[in-house]
């Protein structure tokens, strides 16, 4: 698998409309790492994903990647919160990628069961896939990210508005894809997913990263004052 | 182009995390979302009409599939011929002109083939043809590739002919625009492409302003006839939108390092 890390954001600013969304950001992500991206509404959790996976502007600094950005937007995926679903079944859904990358039909097919089995959905295949709950349309986009292997994916409040269930088994699929090699950055509300899931904690104030660094220093020591009253609920802008 | 394909539609299925009352489903090419406009636009979308458009980011060879498919409810693309073929196979009622920005020819400072001194864009090609200079093409489905062999068709030039010098790459703008950035070659690209290239290299802006290279934007809302599922009155209220003294503010009003990168003319 190709090597993405260390990504390096220096002075990486995002912007709309003249108005700052992100930035500058000075961050370095290292390999082999679980990151969450955490902080309060609109400290831009979201658009730092996006603009570390391209798909936000960079509008001043720099994002670099241990190889070629177009080689590593090759090898990553992005699951947004309220994932869209091809009005297609379940199983035209997860071969879509596949068939976009030039994949054989007999290899789609195969690759498919694969992967709705591991999500738990190999039962709901030819179901129209915009009928489906919530929780399998998230694993379903889950799926359909991990299915092109790649070497990272960026998920955007996986399980928001999600119950227990469909929270847990979501997590045990991340999991399991971590344990296959790929890294996750993801953003959370969800505190105690970040102690679950996370190596690192990246903590986001108004745009900026305010603190970052292991999660388990984060939570039991946190340096700031702003990121100790964050963990207490205490409202942070 | 079938990385990037995957990387756009993986990665771009695109919307605002905040549920408004209504949802629309739209395909668009990479270089309108590449362009930065659909940031600007979508979200005062949202906040007017209380519409939700979801985009789908595609080439606009795959665009056009999925308005074949039902996928999407509404297509933005820019591919003249292709898109009048999808309204007469019935796959469209129609197509409405939005907006156009322009294709320019981008090549190496030094300019060995001499376009900068070129009439038109069929005598600019030629020009790099006679040179046998090194010329990078798209080589995918995407209205750039579609527009640059209409332009080789016009200058009575055929680049299954041609040797070593022409690449057809078989990617997305950004990696084209790279390699030519590493080979030093010419390459056609939409204007927005370019002037957001970080890795401009020793490459630069030659040749412009030939009104071939005129890149009409148009809409196409998808066929109800043919896909009952599709919202045909919030694509209404979306094409109302996108023709509207709003739209055109914020079209004709977006730049990018002081250029205007796009021309309403929705009428």
């Amino acid at each position: 698998m190709v090597e993405l890390f260390p990504l390096s954001l220096d002075g990486a600013t995002t912007s709309r409309r003249g108005k700052r969304l992100v930035g500058p950001v000075d961050l370095k992500i290292s390999g082999g790492r679980t990151t969450a991206v955490i902080g309060p509404n609109g400290a831009g959790k979201t658009s730092l994903l996006r603009l570390m996976h391209g798909t936000a502007r960079l509008n001043a600094g720099r994002i670099d990647w241990a190889c070629p950005t177009d080689l590593a937007r090759h090898h990553q995926a992005f699951v947004f919160q309220r994932p869209i679903m091809l009005r297609r079944s379940v199983e035209d859904n997860l071969i879509y990628p596949l068939v976009l990358r030039g994949a054989r039909k007999k290899e789609t097919k195969t690759a498919a069961k694969t992967w709705a089995q591991r999500v738990g959905l190999d039962q709901l295949m030819q179901r129209s896939a915009t009928v489906l709950s919530g929780g399998e349309q998230q694993k379903l986009a889950i799926a359909r990210a991990l299915i092109i292997e790649p070497a990272l994916v960026f998920l955007d409040e996986p399980t928001a508005s999600l119950d227990g269930r469909s929270v847990r088994e979501i997590e045990a699929i991340l999991s399991d894809a971590r344990a296959r090699g790929t890294q996750l950055i993801l953003s959370t509300h969800d505190m105690g997913q970040a102690r679950r899931i996370a190596d690192d904690v990246v903590f986001l104030l108004a745009g900026r990263v305010h603190e970052t660094g292991p999660a388990s220093e984060f939570f039991d020591r946190p340096e700031t004052a702003e990121a100790r009253a964050f963990l207490k609920g205490d409202i942070v802008e | 182009m079938k990385q990037i394909l995957t990387w756009v539609f993986v990665s771009l299925i695109a919307a605002t995390n905040v549920m408004a009352q209504d949802q629309v489903r739209m395909a668009v090419t990479t270089s309108f979302h590449n362009s930065g406009l659909a940031d600007v636009l979508v979200p005062e979308i949202k906040k007017e009409l209380d519409l939700e458009v979801q985009l789908l980011v595609v080439g606009t060879g795959q665009a056009l599939r999925l308005g074949r498919a039902g996928d999407v409810d509404a297509i933005l693309v820019h591919s003249r011929a292709a898109e009048e073929t999808f309204v007469a196979e019935g796959y469209g009622p129609y197509r409405r002109e939005i907006m156009f920005n322009d294709f320019v020819l981008i090549g190496p400072v030094q300019d060995s083939a001499g376009i900068q001194g070129a009439q038109t864009a069929a005598d600019a090609l030629a020009r790099i043809q006679t040179a046998k200079a090194s010329f990078v093409s798209r080589g995918d489905d995407s209205g750039t590739h579609k527009k640059e062999q209409n332009l080789w068709e016009k200058a009575s030039l055929d680049p299954s002919d041609f040797g070593g010098w022409y690449r057809a790459v078989g990617a997305g703008r950004g990696a084209a625009l790279n390699t030519a950035s590493g080979l030093d070659a010419y390459i056609m690209s939409d204007r927005a492409s370019w002037l957001n290239f970080g890795n401009q290299g020793s490459l630069a802006l030659l040749f412009s302003g030939d009104p071939v290279l005129f890149n009409q934007y148009a809409f196409l809302p998808v066929s109800v006839e043919r896909h009952p599922h599709v919202k045909a009155d919030l694509v209404a209220k979306l094409e109302g939108w996108l023709t509207s003294q709003s739209a055109q503010v914020l079209i004709d009003g977006y730049t990018i390092n002081g250029e205007t990168l796009f021309t309403f003319n929705a009428n």
